[in-house]
């Protein structure tokens, strides 16, 4: 991803050196260019095409920001009600997560959703210890994080 | 009982650069905006305090192996060379002058002397707030 990154700068400066005018829209150009030409290329490159990664980022962004909007609306019906029918519980969740950031990142998605905070990490990494407000079912709990946050950031991490 | 500090680890690889980038845009700001030495030093003191926390004593030791001691005698050695480099042409004492130089790869930079006071207070102020840390979360 940062080879073909540079790559691109490369070719932006290049289509610079080769037009003779040093100004920010020959390099946005030039650089537009690059793309195209790594776009052409794709296949292949050893990694994937980059845009796709960074694309993958962007839909990691939104879907965060849709599942903070939903959450936050649960826990307020949840605080709301009068008799306050809470269900707190800890489980432990495996991940397929390998990478410091991956796992960095994915704790910190879910303890910014409301309603579940990650308590603990195991030793070897591998389990995530998460309490949650209103436990139903462990299996399914599991699954909504592996189905959103996980598989998000699996895709941005795919070389 | 050892506990898994992955998260704050990851995290302070990342907040550590900006904690940086921040205490040297505040001490050079500290000429017409609020900041300078000593409020930069503080931030990179709290910068070097937060991988203490993160990581070890031991390990922040091998990774910045400065002692702290002798930055803070730099520190106030520049401060005073500074003040007392005024004496040399016949002013007052702690008299600052400035001036513009065509500085490589800058161009036109203003330089003041009050810049190098300035550097000395950093030193001596991470020096410090270093030294304090380190005798009390040592534990030889």
């Amino acid at each position: 991803m940062a080879f073909q990154i540079l790559l691109n700068v490369l070719i932006a400066f290049t289509w610079m050196f080769l037009s003779v005018s040093f100004k920010p829209t020959t390099f946005i150009v030039g650089y537009i260019l690059g793309l195209l030409m790594l776009f052409m290329l794709r296949k292949s490159l050893s990694t994937r095409f980059y845009m796709d990664r960074l694309w993958a980022v962007i839909k990691l962004g939104t879907l965060f920001i849709k599942e903070l909007v939903l959450s936050n609306i649960s826990v307020l019906k949840l605080i709301l009600k009068p008799t306050m029918p809470i269900r707190p519980a800890i489980f432990a969740m495996p991940t397929v997560l390998e990478q410091d950031w991956e796992i960095t990142l994915l704790s910190s998605l879910i303890t910014l959703t409301p309603g579940t905070i990650v308590i603990d990490i195991s030793d070897d990494n591998k389990t995530l210890y998460i309490h949650s407000i209103d436990f139903e079912d462990i299996d399914e709990a599991i699954e909504s994080i592996r189905n959103t946050f996980e598989k998000a950031i699996l895709e941005v991490s795919r070389s | 009982m050892k506990t898994n500090d992955l998260i704050i680890q990851t995290t302070t690889k990342v907040v550590f650069f900006i904690i940086f980038l921040f205490s040297i845009h505040i001490f050079f700001a500290g000429h017409y905006t609020p900041g300078g030495g000593f409020v930069g030093g503080l931030v990179m003191s709290s910068a070097i305090v937060l991988l203490m926390l993160a990581f070890d004593l031991k390990t922040v030791r091998d990774m910045l192996p400065f002692n702290y001691t002798v930055i803070t005698a730099i520190g106030l050695l520049i401060s005073l060379l500074t003040a007392a480099g005024s004496i040399y042409f016949n002013v007052p004492f702690f008299t600052h002058v400035y001036d513009y130089f065509n500085l490589p790869l800058l161009g036109e930079t203003s330089i003041h002397t009050a810049m190098f006071f300035d550097t000395g207070v950093y030193l001596v102020v991470v020096g410090v707030t270093m030294n304090i840390i380190q005798m009390i979360g040592g534990d030889e």
